[in-house]
């Protein structure tokens, strides 16, 4: 159901991360899992490296990573840190 | 504030919520970098603080070369962090691990117990050992050292694992185990004893075998002296053989052990020493066989192989005895029917009277010739008493070879002379330290076997071989032939028991691993040459006698003329032995006779006096030993004047007590020379 739900919305991510860092790579693992788990297809995630892309920080006004920014559907929702939090994530991401 | 105002409500709102979750996510550390306003750079929050850096770095460097796997687990038991090592210990990249529960890396097992090990019960620090999975399923088993990690007010916030590869080291210390188990299990199982014990002889472990053995449990041995097991005369054994040990020398020891009852246990020892890694001497090992079964079979062995070698010559020397009785019977027949003419007188035309000297003279000749020939016939039978003897342990004293070896010849000789021409070559030699029918046994074998060897019917073609010389301090006694020769490939065998190239009822295939253990006993050597196609020479080397090492000499008895005249009383159970003693010596003495023991008796009992009494040993009802031992009591004067004839100390009672009788004896048969003489000499 949830599934369907996602492929309804067409959900998509920016995941902005700092390299190596542990709490980026921690941040991308548990958005992977949560997507795995709620949104198998519908789901386009893209991930910026601020590392190597720096100037991409402002199109978002990203302060701090990791940031999570779901852009569409709208509202535009952030979800700063490693995203451990699942519950957390799945309301900004508009899942119930 | 205009610009504040300026913005919507709800978007003032959002980015209040924004910057609260950020300020929460910097608190609980998880943001790695903060875009830079002005320049809109990230910034790594670690760059801000370079001693920590370099600090990190450095822990970092440790972690990543560690050859232990790391990980580290927050308080939610999920992965925040994990080595290279660690990655490929399991078979993952450190990206897939991170962000999972550890209980994903554990099966299912384990997983009931390990959570709390993991998470290093939530504070304590721990080691133990778990097993993971790898990617492959595979099984990974990993020494655990956990520690709590706590955050500056101590609360516990995560667990820092370190995880040490032990599949490799399970694998070995199970084959080690297994190994162990089986070499256990051998020793458990073997039937023979096995003891090691310290360099002061202290028992320091015993196998269930060699307890029975000597009738204790196992634990009770632990800690004790292996000498305290022992006699004094094997500790002398042992004490010798734990010297060899020491210089590193393995050998096998023959010896006794003291059963918990107090009885012997005969056993071989194969012993071992045992040293550290630094060669240095740490006790030895033993290898223990009971052989008191074995010793018990091996001396019946001996009998009945002696008996076999004395059965397949029966025939033969019934051979040899009937051509001389032969001889001895047709000489008397004549020189009965020559006197018994002269007596009647007779004078038909076939046989004319005779004069008184002519017929004298007529049987002078055959009467030669029966004494010869029945004196062949009283070598033959000397002969065979030499292999009739039970056989003893001790030697018995200097035995001289050649005369053995001319017994055995004389025993074989119709195996030998169809077969082969016979060669002597005796060098002198001493006597040897030996026990004579033992050696008799093995040259007759030796004998026997050479002339098995040997093809039937070409006896000038073969040759026999026997040869005596002296080797340093040994006698070397050879027997060669010029057989076939003995094939390389059993050559080997040839002295195993029950091993035979023989037909079925000729050869028992004990002969050679009878002689072998015979002349080993006996402190000598057997050993064999041989080339096919031209013959074998079996060498056996015997040490010299330590006393007599004179050169055999059987003295001629003199014939001594009767000096003084003597009351002599003879007693045999056999009447034609007391008839022939009394025709010898009544011209020179008074002889009283009888052929009852118990008759002797009550003559000197009724104060009789005889200046000697010539006895009887065997004989039924009393015998001679009987007779002594009564005597001894009524009459010792005339206990002393008993001398003993015998036709062979058939008892072991019988030779003990001849052995200790100071005088010496008379064997029957004897020559009428000999029993004057040694009447003559006693008789003073």
């Amino acid at each position: 159901m949830k599934t369907i739900q996602a492929e309804k919305t067409g959900l998509r991510l920016r995941l902005y991360i700092a390299g190596n860092a542990p709490n980026s790579l921690l941040a991308i693992s548990n958005l992977k899992a949560i997507c795995d788990e709620h949104f198998a297809t519908g789901c386009v995630l893209e991930t910026i490296d601020l590392l190597v892309h720096p100037g991409r920080a402002l199109a978002d006004s990203i302060i701090v990573t990791p940031t999570l920014v779901k852009f569409y559907p709208l509202p535009v929702q952030k979800v700063i840190g490693t995203l451990s939090d699942t519950n957390q994530v799945c309301v900004a991401l508009g899942v119930k | 504030m205009t610009g504040i105002k300026a913005r919507p409500k709800q978007e003032l709102a959002q980015r209040l919520a924004e910057a609260e979750a950020t300020i929460e996510a910097l608190v609980s550390g998880q943001i790695d970098a903060v875009v830079d306003s002005k320049s809109h750079t990230p910034v790594l929050l670690s760059k801000a603080q370079d001693a920590l850096r370099e600090s990190e770095e450095r822990y970092r460097r440790i972690v990543e070369t560690s050859n232990d796997g790391i990980w580290a687990i927050d308080g939610r038991s999920k992965i925040t962090f994990v080595n290279q090592r660690l990655a490929d210990m399991l078979g993952y990249s450190p990206e897939e691990m991170i962000g999972k529960s550890f209980s994903e890396f554990i099966p299912e097992a384990s997983a009931s117990k390990a959570p709390q090990r993991f998470e290093g019960s939530r504070g304590i620090s721990e080691e133990t050992e778990v097993k993971l999975e790898r990617n492959d399923q595979s099984e990974l088993w990993v020494l655990l050292k956990t520690s709590p990690i706590r955050d500056a007010d101590g609360a516990y916030i995560g667990t820092l694992a370190m995880m040490t590869d032990r599949t490799r080291a399970r694998h070995d210390e199970e084959a080690l185990r297994k190994s162990e188990e089986q070499y256990r299990q051998i020793v458990e199982t073997t039937t023979e004893g096995i003891f090691k014990s310290d360099d002061s002889g202290r028992i320091q472990f015993v196998n269930r075998r060699f307890a029975e053995m000597l009738g204790y449990d196992p634990r009770e041995m632990l800690g004790v002296s292996i000498f305290d097991f022992m006699s004094d005369a094997a500790k002398k054994i042992a004490i010798d053989a734990f010297t060899r040990r020491r210089r590193g020398l393995q050998d096998v020891v023959d010896t006794t052990f003291l059963h918990r009852d107090g009885s012997n246990i005969s056993v071989s020892i194969a012993g071992a020493p045992q040293f550290d890694a630094d060669g240095v001497y740490i006790g030895s090992l033993g290898v223990v066989r009971d052989v008191t079964e074995q010793k018990k079979l091996q001396s019946q062995l001996m009998v009945s192989d002696r008996m076999a070698s004395v059965g397949t010559l029966a025939a033969g020397v019934a051979h040899e005895i009937n051509n001389p009785l032969a001889a001895v019977i047709a000489n008397l027949d004549y020189m009965s029917e020559s006197l018994r003419h002269m007596i009647a007188g007779d004078s038909s035309e076939a046989a004319p009277a005779k004069s008184t000297a002519w017929v004298l003279e007529e049987i002078k000749t055959p009467l030669d010739d029966a004494r010869d020939a029945a004196e062949r016939v009283r070598f033959i039978v000397r002969d065979l008493k030499i292999f009739s003897r039970s056989p003893s342990d001790e030697p018995t004293g200097a035995v001289d070879v050649k005369a053995i070896m001319e017994s055995s010849l004389r025993m074989a000789w119709n195996e030998i002379r169809h077969r082969a021409r016979l060669v002597k070559n005796y060098g002198a030699v001493p006597g040897v330290r030996a026990n004579e029918a033992r050696l008799g046994q093995v040259f007759l074998n030796l004998v026997i076997n050479a002339a098995q060897a040997l093809q039937e019917g070409h006896a000038e073609r073969n040759e026999i071989r026997v040869s005596t010389r002296v080797e340093g301090d040994r006698v070397i006694v050879e027997v060669a032939d010029t057989g076939a020769g003995i094939a390389p490939e059993i050559l080997g065998r040839i002295f195993d028991a029950f091993f035979t190239t023989k037909a079925v009822g000729v050869g028992t295939g004990l002969g050679l691993a009878i002689c072998h253990r015979i002349v080993t006993d006996m402190g000598g050597e057997l050993t064999v040459e041989t080339e096919i196609g031209k013959g074998t020479t079996f060498r056996v080397a015997l040490p010299i006698a330590r006393k007599d090492t004179t050169e055999f000499v059987v003295p001629d008895e003199q014939i001594a003329v009767a000096a003084r005249r003597g009351r002599i009383l003879v007693v045999d159970d056999e009447p034609l032995v007391i008839r022939t003693v009394k025709r010898i010596l009544s011209k020179e003495h008074d002889l009283v006779v009888t052929v009852a023991a118990t008759e002797a008796l009550a003559l000197c009992a009724s104060g009789e006096k005889f200046d000697l009494i010539l006895c009887d040993l065997m004989m039924p009802e009393m015998t001679g030993m009987d007779l002594h031992r009564e005597l001894s009591l009524v009459a010792p004067e005339q206990a002393d004047r008993m001398i003993f004839v015998t036709g062979g100390a058939f008892t072991e009672k019988a030779r003990r007590f001849l052995s200790e009788t100071p005088k010496e004896h008379l064997e029957k048969p004897f020559a009428s020379a000999n029993l004057r003489a040694i009447v003559q000499r006693y008789l003073r």
